[in-house]
């Protein structure tokens, strides 16, 4: 048997084939994420509910399958944790707004539904921003450094997996959600293209905008686990019928004649600082190396996502919250009030032109795509690392342009949710400081496995992904 | 046929969202009225100037290389 710490420091796939070698157990692997959690929680806080008694049974149970010889496939027997917006049935689900406090679905999200179907032990309840937006912080705190912003709003799946706290999570990405814990916590995060996962379940922010995805520590693990939540679901009106493929088919094929294409005008804009610059550029040089095509290329139809985008999650959001919050606007927040509330001074007329927007913005990448006969955008994540709490919200000398870094990640992140295509953040380097800096690539509709093939290829070439946090926990 | 459509100054906006928010008894600061007309005005323009073969439709194709 493993000891617990080289339990926890396993990836899925070297989980999976531990237990399949018969080196450890559903059981062991739970009971050292348990330990784990004992160990971190008190000062990271990643998770809102910790199910306990359920994940062990489960793992009992996903014992007694394998050795039956009924293999779910590469989850059967893992520990995942689960963004607190997902419906979970019997457990607790807050969404971090005390308007829900005590509210224990009657049945499992979709994504949820999938997980458990591939054998996975849901460990827990992953903390997240109030109705995943947030006018107010979680008390979840990063091991990169307990004073700097953790993510959001998927904080504590990004939290979880960079403590060792779970193999796995499942966050969600309406504006960057995903990618952004990913990014600041030196993960994996897929948002797959719009309708590839379902929404069934979820608490929505925007519903054409909401994205289910995928957070792990390699790209590999993400892939498998894209592959067991993805699929067409006739409880999800949004839902596409599209084939989900096996994601890590082609995964070492290599980059070569993969063609990348870079708008610096946009992506590398003066809010970008130089440290995550420098980690960009090198990422870029080293898929040149590998034999990427870097592609020079302009889409001036960047310039308004964030109006067009903003203006949409507002009215969805208002929409979805206007009763809510006159009958419990109390249990709100201030500040997450007053995010939620405002979509509804804005007129039909406005919320149309915003849609018509999209499409426009839609189509304008479309053609870039098609005329440069592009695989994968690739970008900074976010353009700043991780910044101190207390300044969130205040503009930065170091930002060229004297943004705000909430500015700046909406400003990366925002275009993937508008146009709906799938976008990856995976890890590129460090900060001077020491701190974790991710890129992301943008690909085509329906086409994660090819941003998934570029992403690993880049993941060979350096250690990134081993890297851990400082042990903040005693 | 090419429209000269141009929308009002973001004060005009501004005053509009304010007059509906009093409407429906939302406090919205002044901060946010003034950044949301800023955004809706962006929109407005935008419109009448390239958005004329633009349905609000969002339809995920897997044909981008066809």
């Amino acid at each position: 048997m493993t000891d617990t710490r080289s339990l926890i420091n396993m990836s899925i796939s070297e989980a999976a084939a531990a237990l399949r070698r018969g080196e450890t157990t559903s059981v062991a692997l739970t009971e050292a994420i348990l330990a784990r959690i004992k160990e971190t929680e008190p000062t990271l806080q990643a998770y809102a509910t910790l199910p306990l008694d359920r994940a062990l049974a489960a793992a009992e149970r996903a014992d007694r399958e394998l050795e039956a010889g009924r293999d779910r496939g590469p989850l059967h027997g893992i520990p995942i944790g689960v963004k607190d917006n997902c419906y979970t049935k019997g457990i607790l689900t807050e969404v971090g707004s005390k308007a829900l406090q005590g509210f224990v679905p009657d049945y499992d999200a979709t994504v949820v539904r999938k997980l458990y179907a591939a054998g996975a032990i849901l460990i827990g309840k992953t903390r997240c921003h109030e109705w995943s937006c947030g006018g107010s912080e979680p008390p979840t705190r990063t091991p990169w450094d307990l004073e700097r912003f953790p993510g959001g709003s998927s904080i504590g799946s990004g939290v979880a997996l960079t403590a060792r706290s779970a193999y796995g999570t499942i966050g969600t990405d309406t504006g960057g959600s995903i990618r952004i814990p990913a990014s600041i916590n030196n993960l994996v995060g897929m948002k797959a293209t719009y309708g590839r996962v379902s929404a069934y379940g979820v608490l929505p922010l925007a519903w054409s905008l909401d994205h289910v995805g995928p957070l792990t520590r390699t790209v590999r693990d993400n892939a498998f686990m894209l592959g067991a939540i993805a699929g067409h679901d006739p409880d999800d009106a949004n839902s596409a019928r599209v084939k989900v493929p096996d994601f890590t088919a082609g995964i070492e094929h290599g980059v070569r004649d993969t063609r990348i294409g870079i708008d610096r005008d946009y992506f590398m804009y003066p809010g970008v600082v130089d440290s995550v610059r420098a980690v960009t550029e090198a990422v870029i040089a080293d898929l040149a190396r590998l034999g990427a095509d870097i592609i020079e290329v302009s889409l001036p139809e960047l310039a308004l996502t964030r109006e067009t985008l903003i203006t949409i999650r507002m009215v969805e959001s208002a929409s979805y919250h206007r009763h809510r919050i006159r009958e419990k606007g109390h249990l709100y927040s201030p500040g997450t009030r007053a995010t939620l509330q405002m979509g509804e001074v804005v007129l039909a007329t406005q919320y149309v032109a915003a849609l018509r927007a999209r499409e426009r913005f839609r189509a304008a990448m479309k053609n870039l795509f098609r005329r440069e006969k592009l695989d994968a955008l690739i970008a900074p994540t976010i353009p700043v690392p991780a910044p101190l709490l207390e300044d969130v919200w205040q503009p930065r000398d170091d930002m060229a342009n004297g943004e705000t870094p909430t500015a700046g990640f909406v400003h990366h992140v925002y275009p993937a949710n508008l146009s709906g295509q799938p976008a990856i953040s995976a890890p590129g380097g460090f900060t001077p400081e020491g701190l974790p800096v991710g890129y992301q690539l943008l690909g085509k509709p329906f086409d994660e496995a090819t941003l998934y093939r570029i992403a690993y290829a880049y993941e060979q070439t350096s250690d990134w992904r081993r890297r851990q946090p400082p042990q903040v926990y005693e | 046929m090419r429209s000269t459509y141009q929308p009002p100054d973001s004060a005009i906006y501004a005053d509009q969202l304010a007059r509906l928010a009093e409407l429906l008894r939302l406090e919205i600061s002044e901060d946010d009225l003034k950044a949301l007309s800023d955004q809706l005005r962006m929109i407005d323009a935008l419109e009448e100037a390239e958005l004329r073969d633009m349905p609000p439709i969002l339809k995920m194709d897997a044909d981008w290389h066809d």
